[in-house]
């Protein structure tokens, strides 16, 4: 029997075919490697009850904290349950990492709980309009205002409790080389602190039910900075008055209908501004800076922002409130 | 032949355009969102002989007129309203207590600091702060969660028996409407925004009755949101008292009866 071409190509292209579907079969795919220096939460195994590993508070939490609290590492126990092989393999086992700077018998030294240099795994889930409703007083009673007491010092309950002053960003670099002063940011809260005044037990989400708060994220992901438009306002500034020093939803519209972070803006208006800084007979902070424009197209508007904002074309609202009709840079000859 | 060609083209002609369809349609949406407006709030009410903003109030926002909303607002009326005075002292809580949440127009005792001063006058919190230290081992900590330590109902019970009665009137209101039902909050001058508005009409409705002086103020409105950015022109007036410029005036009516 004599096979044409067409037909030994087909006799080729199975036997080849044949061939690798075996090999498939004889050498299955190998799993990845497990990482033992990294711990996920994402890892089935690791998503039990919370306070399987975690104690709450942690044993000897008094070293770490100043109110009983998460403040360290799980015991052995809740690794060697599982881990008992990879505990004891070679002199320094990969595993011991996770906790520990240096894996050694007698090495009892543990990174910071959490460990600032690794990603996060967890977002956290505040409703912000619960929080304006129940906290966030206005001011203090009548009977207890003191003399000379500045009617802007936020020393009631407000938002404050959780966004104090913060120290300057480190290893940012700024645009412009512009270095903003501390009194420029306001912090977010990195511990429990805020949390337990009013949540420890009995005020759910409690201590003990950390999945109320902190939501397991689809990735690792690094904590990001907001972006700041106008890095040059001060919140703490405003003056020798500090008149920037207000109720912190004058300006932030929308915290007190926000249920939730995700997506959460820091929506402040142009007018939150303009009261003081487009003011006929006060200032014309805001006007100035578009009339330069109309001189000289490429002028960088930096009494608020840095240039790389400032360059940009200044919004409608802005030409609103400097009661102007919208212009475009490149339409201005 | 030469027709079977033209057919085939004019098939595929189509198909092409059916699947491209979208490709034109829809980014040209997203591009172009439909334009929304804003209503800037400015609530100021009368007692007695001032005039002050109105703070830390909540007022919602409802898709639809106040007539194709008759039904919410009815049955919004139709609750029983009890003052904060009345829940709390019903409760037992004490005169200095209840005095304690009246100087902060408090609804629980979250909204300020337990300060050292009251911890002598309030008995509810001394109770609590003796608990409270005993268990975190620090007067300052027994200070600052002493909230962990009080009874739920004398903690915030007014505030989450209001807050059960509006969350039902929002759910109903929102399967009405079809619309979420959008809030926010007053500041300290009584001036509050809601954003990112579709044009059309809305209720301006803060569905309880709130304490206002000496009375319940129950305010709804008719507003119509257009398109645009409003909130640098006129804010939208709403007070308890009649005036010119005033859009939303409330129903008022005497505090009820504490039985």
């Amino acid at each position: 029997m004599k096979l044409t071409k067409r037909q030994l190509g087909s006799v080729i292209l199975l036997l080849v075919s044949a061939s690798y579907a075996f090999q498939n079969r004889r050498t299955p795919p190998k799993p990845a490697p497990v990482d033992y220096s990294k711990f996920s939460h994402r890892t089935p195994k690791h998503q039990g009850e919370c306070n399987t590993c975690h104690k709450i508070p942690s044993r000897g939490w008094q070293k770490a904290s100043t109110f009983p609290d998460i403040a360290d590492y799980p015991g052995h126990d809740a690794c060697v349950s599982c881990h008992r092989n990879q505990f004891f393999k070679g002199v320094r086992p990969v595993i011991c990492s996770v906790c520990h700077p240096k894996t050694s018998p007698r090495e009892e030294a543990r990174y910071p709980f959490r460990n600032p240099a690794t990603k996060l795994q967890f977002t956290i889930e505040f409703p912000h309009d619960r929080h304006q409703d129940v906290i966030a007083l206005l001011q203090k009673p009548p009977t207890q205002r003191v003399a000379h007491h500045a009617d802007n010092a936020q020393s009631y309950n407000n938002c404050t409790i959780c966004h104090g002053e913060r120290s300057i960003p480190a290893a940012v670099t700024w645009p412009d080389s512009y270095v903003p002063r501390a009194e420029t940011f306001k912090s977010s809260p990195t511990g429990h602190g805020s949390c337990f005044n009013c949540h420890w037990k009995n005020q759910e989400p409690v201590a003990t039910n950390c999945n109320g708060c902190h939501k397991l994220a689809p990735s690792p992901f690094s904590s990001l900075m907001p972006q700041r438009i106008s890095l040059k306002f001060m919140h703490e500034g405003g003056g020798d008055k500090k008149v920037h020093i207000a109720e912190c939803t004058t300006c932030h519209i929308n915290i007190t209908k926000s249920a939730t972070l995700r997506g959460l803006k820091p929506d402040v208006p142009i007018t939150a501004c303009s009261e003081c800084h487009n003011r006929e007979g006060l200032r014309q902070d805001v006007s100035k800076e578009l009339a330069a424009i109309d001189k000289n197209k490429a002028f960088a508007c930096v009494y608020c922002h840095t240039s790389d904002v400032g360059s940009l074309d200044p919004p409608a609202s802005h030409y609103l409130i400097a009661e102007r009709p919208p212009l475009k840079r490149k339409e201005i000859k | 032949m030469h027709v079977q060609n033209v057919k085939r083209i004019y098939r595929t002609s189509i198909l092409v355009v059916l699947i491209a369809l979208p490709l034109f349609v829809i980014p040209a949406s997203t591009q172009n969102p439909a334009p929304t407006g804003v209503l800037r709030l400015r609530v100021r009410v009368k007692i007695g002989e001032t005039s002050k903003g109105l703070a830390r109030k909540r007022f919602y926002l409802i898709k639809g007129t106040l007539e194709q909303n008759r039904a919410i607002l009815d049955a919004a009326k139709d609750k029983s309203v009890i003052t904060r005075d009345c829940f709390y002292s019903k409760l037992g809580a004490s005169p200095a207590l209840i005095d304690w949440l009246k100087a902060g127009d408090c609804e629980s005792i979250y909204c300020r600091e337990v300060e050292p001063e009251s911890l002598k006058t309030v008995p509810e919190f001394a109770t609590a702060y003796v608990a409270a230290e005993k268990e975190y081992g620090n007067a300052e900590i027994g200070r600052k969660w002493l909230s962990n330590n009080i009874q739920p109902e004398l903690r915030d019970g007014f505030y989450r028996q209001r807050q059960n009665v509006l969350q039902d009137l929002l759910k109903q209101a929102e399967a009405q409407s079809g619309a979420p039902v959008l809030s926010v909050m007053t500041d300290r001058n009584g001036t509050a925004y809601f954003t990112d508005l579709t044009p059309g009409n809305y209720v301006l409705t803060n569905l309880l009755p709130d304490e206002v002086g000496p009375a319940m103020a129950s305010w709804n409105c008719d507003v119509q949101i257009k398109p645009g950015d409003i909130a640098t022109e006129k804010p939208y007036q709403v007070s308890n008292r009649k005036d010119k410029n005033v859009k939303c005036v409330a129903v008022e009516e005497p505090l009820p009866a504490c039985k």
